[in-house]
């Protein structure tokens, strides 16, 4: 009898370990993805149909408004599978805050600055862009913030966990907690797209890409995806800046080339000048001309 | 005016024909006017060589003109005459009129001209002919009052009395209003008795 009991508690033991094994194994694949994109918010209902451009009349410097695209109902945090299913990872959403937002546009925002033809760049938090909001929330922006043209920024990003020859050693429970067998890979895409709201003219875009690969035991998996999805994030800003500059200057050449397509005014005190006026040439021509008089004389 | 001495001694206005030269050699190569024009978001980001090189671009034929043909008038007639400041009232007139500009007038982004170089040189020889002999002198105090009038007309107004905004720039009066403080100090200094007359024409 006594053995009996002691078959039971070592069986029930086993499968304690083993649930609780599996489970953290368990918890530690799958995959998530965070979007948000553009052209739902600018494009919501492909039923209506969609405006034409007009040519965008600029006027430098250029008032720029930053904003982040608000999540559609659809598009952020679409979840991660576990074990086939659909469903997020533990610990939480993945995406953006507010905060890493602000401090990404900020970024943007500093890339901006050093150029002569902004005039302002205005932070736009996020709860003033409606989901599929279009550009009637752009409008609304334009006229809250005073900006003509407005870059929005979208992302996308997933992230992939699976477990690595190291989970092995999780059989030994203490593995668990100190062998990091997961493997992380994030693939992180921003994109900045400029668009003058007035005439709904999309001027450029660029994007930026990263991918980053970590490790991670299963206790600290959710952390580590959070300080992976963060160094994704700040990757692609850094190559989204870069590609900025290399799609600034190709817009620069097209509205060189075609001019007709982009018209640009150029506000009072843009470009100061010092010129010498007639009068004082003339006065000043006349003291040339007495000196050199004065200096055949002698 | 004391012909005899000032006006035979044998200078030639190098500075003077180096400046315009360098004008004019930024104006004739398109790529260059770039990277020396007084851009007020390059100077934010360190490039600072803008606010001084930023006298030396012009944005057409016309204010190229009328600068370079002032500024030559002038500095050529002080050079001749002998006063070795020039070129620090031409380095010091440059850099405060682009400091002036870059914290006084944050909305201007572009600058160009030599004008305010030019008034600078036209106000410091005036100030300095003074006390020469009749018409010279008298011919110098015109000159120096319808500088000085058309630097506060374009401060009251706003405006040139030249036709600048046909030339596609809006008139920086600060600009001239700086030069001519450069060069009324540069004078105050020369003339201070403890600093010494250092740099009055050569008898």
């Amino acid at each position: 009898m006594e053995r009996t009991n002691g078959s039971l508690l070592a069986a029930f033991l086993t499968a304690l370990l083993i649930a609780a094994l599996t489970g953290a194994v368990g918890c530690a694949t799958g995959t998530t993805k965070h979007a948000t994109s553009a052209v739902d918010y600018l494009y919501p209902d492909t039923k209506d149909p969609l405006a034409e451009p007009g040519i965008p009349l600029l006027k430098l410097p250029l008032r720029i408004g930053i904003a982040f695209v608000p999540a559609g109902s659809e598009s952020s945090g679409r979840g991660g599978r576990y074990g086939g299913e659909l469903m997020p990872f533990p610990g939480g959403d993945l995406s953006l805050t507010e905060k890493r937002k602000q401090d990404l546009m900020q970024e943007v925002a500093n890339y901006f600055k050093k150029y002569s033809f902004v005039k302002e760049i205005e932070i736009i938090p996020s709860a003033y862009l409606k989901p599929r909001g279009s550009f009637t929330n752009l409008d609304q922006i334009r006229t809250m913030y005073g900006v003509d043209v407005i870059a929005l920024l979208s992302y996308d990003q997933v992230q992939f966990t699976d477990q690595g020859t190291l989970s092995l050693t999780y059989w030994t429970v203490v593995g668990a907690y100190v062998i990091p067998g997961q493997k992380n890979d994030t693939h992180t895409m921003l994109d900045a797209v400029i668009y003058d709201i007035k005439s709904r003219k999309m001027l450029f875009r660029a994007p930026g890409t990263s991918h980053i690969q970590g490790s991670a035991t299963p206790v600290n998996l959710s952390e580590q995806l959070r300080a992976d999805s963060d160094k994704g994030f700040t990757g692609a800003a850094k190559e989204m800046i870069i590609n900025l500059d290399d799609q600034l200057t190709l817009f620069k050449e097209k509205v060189k080339e075609r001019p007709a397509e982009y018209h640009f005014v150029r506000t009072p005190g843009y470009t100061g000048g010092g010129s010498f006026d007639p009068i004082s040439l003339m006065l000043l021509m006349g003291l040339g001309g007495y000196f050199l008089w004065m200096k055949r004389r002698i | 005016m004391d012909e005899a001495t000032h006006l035979t001694a044998r200078r030639q206005p190098l500075w003077t024909l180096l400046i315009c030269a360098g004008a004019a050699l930024i104006f004739s190569l398109p790529s260059l006017p770039p990277l020396f024009i007084y851009d007020h978001a390059a100077i934010a980001h360190g490039e600072l060589w803008r606010l001084v090189t930023g006298n030396l671009v012009h944005l057409s034929p016309a204010h190229l003109g009328y600068d370079l043909a002032a500024f030559f008038i002038a500095g050529a007639i002080i050079e001749v005459r002998g006063y070795r400041l020039f070129p620090a009232l031409c380095l010091s007139a440059a850099t405060l009129i682009g400091v002036v500009l870059y914290f006084a007038e944050p909305a201007m982004y572009y600058y160009a001209g030599l004008s305010g170089v030019a008034t600078a040189a036209v106000t410091y020889l005036c100030l300095h002919e003074l006390t020469e002999k009749e018409a010279w002198r008298w011919l110098c105090a015109a000159v120096l009052a319808v500088v000085l009038a058309k630097v506060g007309f374009e401060l009251a107004f706003g405006k040139s009395l030249l036709l600048a905004g046909a030339q596609g720039f809006v008139p920086a009066p600060l600009s001239h209003l700086a030069g001519a403080t450069t060069a009324l100090l540069l004078f105050v200094l020369e003339r201070f008795p403890a600093l010494g007359n250092q740099s009055g024409p050569v008898y």
